[in-house]
């Protein structure tokens, strides 16, 4: 098991670290080149614009996920048919396949023939240029990420709801707390752990965000939807740059850490003693 | 027991996906794969060639597989070729030949037979398409060739809008043709209209003595012209990158939104017979002078394959440089007869009389301008070139600024 | 209590609106894929005129989907095999053995949990190409085999089994490898059947991986070749690339709707 674990992602990280400072191209032998990788990477802007990118991405889905998945669980967790209908419907866009996802919303948000810009343009507004305009485009993309991980969210905050103890929200009744206020004193503070949980699987989903990326936009228009594993997958296959590849590769790695650390630092911050 | 059971089905399962992956050769023949990346018409046709070269003897079979477009083919063919797992015969863009022959792995074909002896045109041959491509170990064969080319909606031109033959009347007649919800020109902002548009302007985008220039004051004139067009509501910029932005002009142009457009002689075919107007190709017009690159891609022998199958493979490539095979595709699509037995088919066949757009782009080679033979050409347009003039379009950058920045760029990294 | 009955109505309303909002999409790839390319060009956002399945033809037709679709499977069933066989025992002794690393194991594990795929790629890639993996079935499969998610999953649900099951196992002669593959199984199924099926759906569904570690269509999985139906051809293709689109998600949609309840609980089970 540990050997599986060094083998499968140690050594990975490991290699590319070295990598990273060697010119490769894959073709030809590599050739140690010091920090000239890191040093193209950062001079060429690629590193904080689709690192910045990333992070735009993934502050509007973890918000949303966090916002939106909870409103479902709430929404939805009671019976009835419809309560059904939604929670299934919500959460089928988990299953579904990125390429897929992809696809379908190329074309609904199709500048000229999408059918939200028709429908927009019968209301006599837009036409909105959901994947042209560099503002636009990637909050596009992260909408569409959203569309597919809230499902997730939803069924993880109610599997969070159900853990509840039913008494306190008896009590809470009880002393006349009117379903806002028992939704605010009660039910939030005790969802918390579900909340991180909820952050997390967000922000490593919308960190490798990558097939709609492709599929959609190539990561333009200009760079503007270039996150960090678009930007990878180009160095690579694009430009034959194994060595920009792996300190993107490594870059990504330490954000990543560093992120993780600080979050669970705030939330073991917040946590009673 | 149910796991082993399991495991079994899984194991006949992974036999049975591997059995079927290559059972369309007849027993006895020698497979020989050749990866393509043509979509649409131009996959079909190939498809009849590939089936007609099949059928034409007993001994080779070649499998044609579908890799995306040019782009997506060519990231796959370098990973291939990095991992040891290439085919012996594909088709490149032009512009990573250098690149890929430095990196000695296209195989020479000097004595491959009849390799110096195709009667290829002048200008779409090693020698033609790349400047000292003549002395150096013959590498490709072309196929599929084309040139830029105007298109124009006959029907909204009518009689009364001339035909563009300057920078200025395109400027001209782009205006009469605009209207509320029309733009009089389109063309996807892309590195290989902006490179006829620095040869026209008096420019090379590399200098003969292998200095990147982008082609100085003609690169930044190229890319003033298509600024001020956009910025004066004249010319439609395509949404989408590469193909996707040539693919959505098509559509602008064929649904009346455009009334002019440029766009490859590869289309041709497609837009002659999807439009409800009739089209009209023209020769893309005149700067200091006329100016057009070659696109589209060349054959390809990759030396790492076995001997046999190479030989084999260029039989294949024998046998679509045939005047019938090349006629056939290049009549079937619009992309150029690469030899000058093809072209001469077509036009004593009366093909050209009949369809005179086909021969705007065979016309046009002579003012065809060689591509260098510099190993960076690649980098230069897809990482250097080619985003710049995104940008520089869409968030309206000083031109001369960009290009200077592009210039740094190629100098420092190493290419 | 009306202020009750209004929440009522605000949570039916909006749950009403979150399935509008979710299910309007499939409802447009399917009207699109039934649709002629002359109604694309003229009407894009019209009812199809006829029942037309034109557009599935022309898939089929472009790509053998049933080889793809052969191999996807296998391929995902052969990765939630491997991650079951290999996370069994590794859960087993994260849970049950006390060992010197086992801290160190842990941490291990919880850290691997944040690598994604997309961060192995690189050094994978030329491994693999080194060893002449690369397009081969064992390159799909091979770097999926531990699975930190499933371990860690399996390893909660562990901890909830009472220790003396074990002990009495292995007074009656029990061999470990009989507790872990014969004995635990029955004991985790729940566990097992999310996990399975979460990853399972994943692997089929995924691009990235089969994006890069193939060259060719011998192992060509069915969302690449899903995804290459966009590159194949001028012309107005919508209805073509949707009939795609919708053939890709039947197979996860209807898997899903099956086992929707296994899947919900698994899923749910792994909080905190």
């Amino acid at each position: 098991m540990l050997a599986a674990l060094g083998v499968f992602f140690v050594y990975p990280l490991l290699s590319a670290l070295r990598t990273s400072f060697y010119e490769w191209d894959l073709l030809t032998p590599p050739r140690f080149v010091g920090l000239a990788n890191y040093r193209a990477i950062l001079s060429s802007g690629e590193l904080f614009a689709s690192l910045g990118t990333t992070l735009l991405v993934s502050v509007v889905v973890v918000l949303g996920s966090l916002v939106l998945g909870l409103a479902l669980a709430l929404a939805v967790n009671r019976p009835g048919r419809l309560a059904a209908l939604a929670r299934g419907a919500v959460f089928s866009a988990y299953v579904v396949s990125w390429v897929s996802v992809g696809l379908l919303f190329l074309w609904i948000f199709d500048a000229d023939a999408g059918v939200v810009n028709r429908l927009l343009g019968a209301l006599g507004l837009g036409p909105v240029k959901w994947l042209t305009s560099t503002s636009v485009a990637p909050l596009t993309v992260a909408l569409i990420v959203l569309w597919k991980v809230t499902g997730y969210a939803m069924v993880v905050f109610l599997s969070g709801l159900a853990g509840l103890p039913p008494e306190m929200q008896e009590a809470a009744a009880l002393d006349g707390a009117g379903p806002f206020s028992r939704l605010r004193h009660v039910t939030l503070p005790l969802l918390r752990p579900t909340a991180a949980f909820v952050a997390t699987t967000s922000l490593i989903a919308s960190f490798q965000l990558f097939d709609v990326v492709r599929l959609m936009t190539q990561g333009g228009p200009v760079r503007s939807t270039t996150v960090l594993v678009y930007a990878i997958y180009e160095q690579l296959f694009r430009d034959l740059r194994v060595g920009r590849a792996s300190a993107l590769v490594v870059v990504f790695f330490v954000v990543l850490s560093a992120l993780t650390w600080l979050k669970l630092r705030a939330f073991r911050a917040e946590e009673p003693a | 027991m149910k796991r082993r059971a399991f495991l079994l089905s899984t194991a006949a399962l992974s036999g049975a996906a591997a059995g079927c992956a290559k059972n369309d050769a007849p027993p006895g023949r020698l497979v020989v794969p050749f990866w393509f990346t043509y979509g649409g018409r131009n996959r079909a046709t190939l498809s009849t060639l590939v089936a007609r070269f099949n059928h034409s003897q007993r001994d080779l079979w070649v499998r044609a597989i579908f890799q995306g477009d040019y782009f997506e083919g060519l990231a796959k063919l370098r990973t291939a070729l990095a991992a040891g797992a290439a085919p012996p015969l594909s088709h490149v863009v032009g512009e990573i030949v250098p690149y890929l022959a430095e990196a000695g792995v296209l195989e020479p074909l000097d004595d491959y037979p009849g390799a110096r002896s195709l009667p290829l045109h002048a200008a779409l041959g090693q020698a033609g398409s790349f400047r000292g491509g003549a002395e150096r170990p013959l590498v490709v064969v072309p196929f599929n060739r084309s040139t830029p080319i105007a298109y124009i909606n006959q029907r909204l031109f009518g009689a009364q809008h001339g035909h563009p033959a300057t920078w200025e009347q395109l400027r001209e007649i782009a205006r009469e043709l605009t209207k509320p919800g029309r733009f009089g020109f389109g063309c996807p902002i892309d590195w290989w209209y902006w490179a006829a548009l620095v040869g026209q302007a008096g420019g090379e985008i590399v200098e003969r003595d292998g200095r990147v220039s982008l082609g100085g004051n003609a690169g930044v004139q190229a890319l003033a012209l298509w600024q001020s067009l956009v910025s004066e509501g004249l010319m439609k910029q395509p949404p989408g990158r590469d193909y996707n932005a040539w693919e959505q002009l098509s559509q602008d142009f064929l649904a009346g939104r455009v009334a002019m457009i440029w766009s490859s002689t590869a289309f041709v075919r497609y837009l002659e017979e999807t439009a409800d107007f009739p089209v009209r190709a023209l020769p893309l017009p005149h700067g200091v002078r006329g100016s057009v690159p070659t696109g589209g891609t060349h054959f390809v022998l990759l030396k790492s394959a076995p001997r046999e199958l190479k030989q084999a493979a260029w039989r294949f490539v024998q046998f679509m440089l045939r005047a019938d095979s090349a006629a056939f595709w290049s009549s079937e699509t619009g992309y150029l007869p690469v030899t000058s037995d093809a072209a001469q088919l077509l036009e004593t066949s009366g093909f050209y009389a009949r369809h005179p757009n086909y021969r705007v782009a065979l016309e046009q080679l002579g003012v065809a301008e060689p591509w260098p033979w510099s190993k960076g050409l690649f980098r230069i347009q897809r990482e250097v070139v080619q985003p710049r003039l995104e940008a520089a379009v869409l968030e309206k950058l000083d031109p001369a600024q960009a290009l200077a920045e592009a210039r740094q760029l190629a100098r420092e990294s190493a290419l | 209590m009306t202020g009750e009955r209004n929440v009522r109505r605000l949570a039916l309303g909006f749950a009403l609106l979150a399935a509008i909002c979710w299910l309007f999409p499939y409802a447009w790839m399917l009207l699109t894929s039934l649709k002629t390319p002359q109604e694309l060009l003229k009407a894009p956002t019209a009812l199809p005129g006829a029942l037309r399945l034109d557009a599935y033809t022309e898939v089929f037709h472009a790509l053998p989907v049933a080889r793809y679709l052969l191999l996807t499977t296998v391929m995902a069933l052969s990765i939630a095999a491997l991650q079951i066989a290999i996370a069994l025992p590794a859960a087993y002794a994260l849970a049950k053995l006390d060992f010197r690393l086992r801290g160190v194991a842990f941490a291990l594990l919880l850290s691997a949990l944040l690598i994604p795929a997309e961060l192995r790629f690189v050094p994978t890639f030329t491994l693999f190409s080194s060893l002449g993996l690369i397009n081969t079935l064992p390159a799909l499969v091979l770097p999926f085999a531990v699975s930190a998610f499933g371990t860690f999953l399996l390893r909660q649900a562990l901890l909830s089994i009472p220790d003396s099951l074990i002990e009495a196992a292995r007074l009656d002669g029990a061999s470990e490898l009989h507790i872990i593959y014969r004995l635990l199984p029955p004991i985790l199924a729940p566990s097992l059947a999310a996990f399975f099926l979460i990853s399972f759906v994943h692997h089929w569904n995924d691009y990235f991986w089969p994006l890069v570690m193939t060259v060719d269509d011998t192992v060509r999985t069915l969302p690449l070749g899903i995804a290459l139906l966009r590159e194949q051809g001028s012309g107005v293709r919508w209805h073509i690339i949707m009939a795609g689109s919708t053939l890709l998600s039947l197979p996860a949609l209807a898997l899903f709707g099956f086992t929707q309840k296994y899947l919900l609980r698994g899923l749910g089970s792994n909080v905190g």
